[in-house]
């Protein structure tokens, strides 16, 4: 449990919201130019990114609302809350350590050979 | 003709009210609801609704506005429920029901727990995460959140009595529940 920041109503607890996964995540302008493969991709395949991943939020028992989050996947700190449409903010390059200290990506079994197409 | 303007709550007789420990709970009677949608910077709407509903639809999140027989609760950056006693809803949808808004008569959609007394916060704080003191500040504040499981909204009132109370708009189905809950709680507020 954590308390999110909603654009709108302020601060609330988690059980409040729903988490909508990735964020920015664009439709592909020409699908059906796409491989099968590409298509998966697009449809399926997600970062599980262990540090500070952008993901979408619904205030679903509050004002039912879409924004987006940068919330650090480790420690479930929320470091910036922004509106649906804006690009995704370059905080990045402050990327927490993770407690274990394993790769950000794919360190759930320490393997970093996998990497988003 | 409208088979659920009756009150929902089954161990309620018509207004009986529940009290123990100073707290009143009760179901109250019927009334119109109606949803609003219109476009933040859809001016011409906005003030045509106000108009129609002789109140200024509030854009201060988690407050409302009400006149004498009109409450304008704030649901989102463009959303609205509009309670009232009269018949609003034809007028409305006459009106401003068109492509850039949407009105819609929710009025059987959920049933109001009116509670009232000094010992209601503790009461609600049995129930809810919300923290009561920083979203239910004053008497023109609302609030959406979860009742246990339950999706309510709050909203807190103003009397001439100067005792705090407070509307749960609730789903009819969950109604029971809810009211049940509260009624049992509220026996149990001295420890």
């Amino acid at each position: 449990m954590f308390l999110i920041n909603c654009p709108y109503c302020g601060e609330r607890e988690q059980v409040e919201f729903s988490c909508g996964g990735e964020a920015h995540i664009e439709r592909p302008k020409n699908p059906s130019d796409l491989t099968d493969d590409q298509w998966a991709d697009y449809l399926f395949m997600r970062k599980n990114i262990k540090g500070v991943q952008f993901e979408r939020w619904n205030h679903i028992n509050g004002c039912r609302r879409w924004f987006n989050v940068a919330r650090n996947t480790a420690t479930d700190e929320i470091l910036k809350v922004y509106n649906i449409g804006e690009s995704a903010p370059s905080i990045s390059g402050n990327n927490p350590t993770t407690p274990s200290g394993e790769p950000v990506i794919g360190s759930g079994n320490l393997s970093s050979s996998f990497e988003k197409k | 003709m409208n088979l659920q303007q009756d009150n929902c709550i089954n161990s309620l007789s018509n207004n009986k009210v529940e009290n123990h420990f100073g707290v009143e709970i009760q179901e109250l009677p019927f009334i119109n609801k109606i949803n609003v949608r219109i476009d933040i910077n859809d001016n011409q709407n906005i003030i045509k609704c106000g108009k129609l509903i002789n109140a200024i639809l509030p854009i201060q999140p988690n407050t409302y506005v009400k006149n004498d027989n009109v409450k304008a609760i704030w649901l989102g950056p463009n959303e609205w429920l509009i309670t009232n006693n009269q018949n609003l809803y034809s007028n409305l949808k006459s009106e401003i029901g068109n492509i850039q808004a949407s009105v819609t008569d929710v009025s059987e959609n959920r049933t109001v727990i009116r509670i009232s007394g000094e010992q209601i916060f503790k009461l609600l704080s049995k129930f809810l995460v919300l923290d009561l003191e920083k979203n239910l500040p004053d008497e023109s504040s609302c609030a959406q959140t979860l009742f246990v499981k339950v999706p309510i909204l709050l909203v807190r009132n103003n009397n001439e009595k100067q005792i705090p109370e407070i509307d749960i708009f609730t789903n009819r189905s969950h109604a029971n529940y809810i009211y049940n809950l509260i009624v049992d709680g509220s026996q149990y507020l001295d420890f």
